[in-house]
């Protein structure tokens, strides 16, 4: 006879798969001779904004790589709208990912970036005018990326990302060695993308820049996750004093 | 002031250490080192050449004595005629062929593949010892030297320079490009589009095959080179320009950046060309450079273009080794791309 338990532990752990856009389950990635990301399990819901924060070394950045399917887990699996991210091409259109530093071949224009990336993701090349414009690149569009500024380059990448509007958006350090009005510009395009309903997991440096910003707050030190709440909790919580105090 | 010179000229030192860029210079003298080692000293002991002899022919009963009994210099293979012992020269199952004399008191013809070779050297030498022993100082034996290779100088050194095209598109630029794309993460942001690995290989694979037939069709333009059996001369530069371009591939994914890529490259190169390009002048070397993937298709160029010879089987068992190469290291490449190595 079928255990009751059982069936209904099947039942809530498919319901939680089906309902959650993303889900980590015992992910763990060890380098050769530091932590990188202990075994962690998190579920992120549709249309949550969420920041990662935590000091130099903690595993923001492993933690995105890892669900940008730039690095390979050692354990453990990511699962997006429930299918294994170890499928690729299954899960491709559904994650973008905006490094740090903006990978994109400099010695090419703008448009050429975009056109390329436009032609592999099979889409309209109509969906590039509509990038140039929402980014306000179209000025940029005959220039060489190695001759844009870093900031310039943040939202050419970022352009690049939502070539093929991707429901979940991950920035790793999207304001790092941006000057002040880009920083506040980077942060509205954030706050845009999740009303139009995308799901973002970003990383940050910075707790108080992204208090009125996130929806949940992740914190991170030395490869574990210590805090996982919203901003509210998490400023009233001792860990905020006890990592950036 | 030389306190910075120094600091900034042992920071120098460390970036070259740390991009590798320091195993040129420990590689190379110790490649050349190698390479002298294997070239033949004076006095060398040669090797038994293996000599055809037309079996009806009508040679000299002291000379075919005198052959036959020198068996630590020659082994004595007999063909039934003259097509079949240029056949055997061809396909390297003998190493020269005796014609008899074409007219009466005219020495013998000694048919070679390249006059100006090692090989040639040693019988024409290893004659004179033994008529000097047998008869004193007589008229030669050997009377004049004809080879199969076709064409002047010009044409006798195009394959050493189709292999050195083929090796530097597929050494040098190869895994330093793909290092490149390694290095900036361009190759991670192709990887968030649904393009396939295989399909990204395949791009760098046609991409080097491409720049190869290129570089080598410029060549052949420019210096007016015919093709030999065009149909087996493409074959070979198209299995040679997959097998160079897959290794090259699979080397540019063992690094990291592009520093690496061309200290490997190079460090690859070398060891591919020199063995194959100087095999013809020295016996240790040819007998080192098959071990080499690059031999086997400079050998067959070198059949194809200056001896004209079309399909034969070791140019055949040539093509099969050289496709199992590429193939290997193409799915070594794909395999590191698959665990994103390196990136």
């Amino acid at each position: 006879m079928t255990n009751p338990v059982k069936v209904i532990q099947i039942f809530i752990r498919k319901r939680n798969v089906l309902f959650m856009q993303i889900a980590l389950e015992q992910l763990t990635k060890t380098y050769k001779e530091k932590r990188g990301l202990l075994p962690m399990d998190l579920a992120v819901e549709e249309g949550e904004l969420i920041a990662l924060i935590g000091h130099n070394g903690a595993g923001k950045s492993t933690l995105l790589k890892l669900l940008a399917g730039w690095l390979i887990p050692d354990k453990g699996q990511v699962l997006v709208d429930g299918i294994n991210l170890k499928n690729r091409l299954a899960v491709v259109r559904k994650i973008g990912f905006v490094p740090e530093t903006p990978n994109l071949f400099d010695f090419f224009t703008v448009g050429y970036n975009l056109r390329l990336f436009a032609r592999l993701f099979h889409i309209p090349l109509q969906r590039i005018e509509e990038i140039l414009q929402a980014f306000n690149l179209l000025a940029f569009r005959n220039n060489k990326v190695q001759d844009l500024s870093k900031g310039l380059k943040q939202r050419v990448s970022i352009g690049r990302t939502l070539l093929a509007d991707p429901p979940v958006l991950l920035f790793d350090e999207p304001t790092s060695g941006i000057d002040f009005e880009m920083t506040k510009e980077i942060y509205r395009l954030l706050t845009e993308f999740h009303r139009s309903g995308k799901t973002i997991i970003f990383t940050s440096h910075r707790p108080e820049e992204i208090k009125t910003l996130a929806t949940r707050i992740i914190v991170l030190h030395q490869g574990d996750m210590v805090f996982n709440g919203s901003p509210q909790m998490y400023f009233q919580s001792e860990i905020h004093e006890k990592l950036y105090l | 002031m030389i306190q910075n010179i120094l600091i900034l000229t042992l920071n120098d030192l460390a970036v070259s250490f740390k991009n590798k860029s320091i195993f040129l210079i420990l590689f190379i003298p110790f490649f050349v080192y190698v390479s002298l080692l294997l070239v033949d000293e004076a006095g060398v002991d040669i090797q038994k050449t293996r000599i055809g002899l037309i079996q009806s022919a009508p040679y000299a009963p002291v000379m075919l004595a005198a052959v036959q009994s020198a068996d630590t210099l020659f082994t004595v293979l007999r063909v039934p005629d003259e097509a079949e012992g240029k056949k055997r020269l061809k396909e390297k199952k003998i190493d020269g062929l005796l014609l008899p004399p074409e007219k009466e008191k005219m020495g013998l013809v000694l048919v070679v593949v390249q006059k100006e070779s090692i090989l040639s050297l040693s019988i024409v030498q290893g004659f004179l010892a033994l008529q000097k022993a047998v008869q004193g100082h007589d008229i030669n034996w050997i009377s004049d030297i004809h080879q199969l290779q076709e064409g002047g100088i010009q044409q006798q050194t195009l394959p050493t320079w189709i292999l050195m095209l083929a090796l530097l598109v597929s050494f040098i630029i190869l895994p330093a490009q793909i290092a490149e794309e390694k290095e900036k993460k361009i190759l991670l942001a192709l990887l968030q589009t649904p393009m396939r690995e295989i399909e990204w290989l395949t791009a760098k694979l046609f991409l080097g095959m491409i720049l190869i037939f290129i570089a080598v069709l410029f060549l052949h333009l420019m210096g007016g080179f015919d093709f030999g059996n065009a149909l087996t001369y493409f074959a070979f530069i198209g299995v040679g320009s997959f097998c160079f371009s897959s290794y090259g591939i699979f080397l540019g994914f063992l690094c990291r950046n592009q520093a690496s890529a061309r200290t490997l490259g190079v460090i690859f190169y070398l060891p591919h060309l020199l063995p194959s390009a100087l095999s013809d002048f020295s016996q240790k070397l040819s007998a080192v450079a098959p071990f080499v993937p690059s031999y086997p298709f400079f050998e067959s160029v070198k059949s194809i273009l200056l001896v004209h010879t079309g399909t034969t089987t070791g140019m055949f068992w040539a093509w099969i080794y050289l496709f199992f190469v590429g193939s290997t290291t193409f799915f070594l490449a794909y395999r590191l791309m698959k665990k994103r190595w390196l990136m």
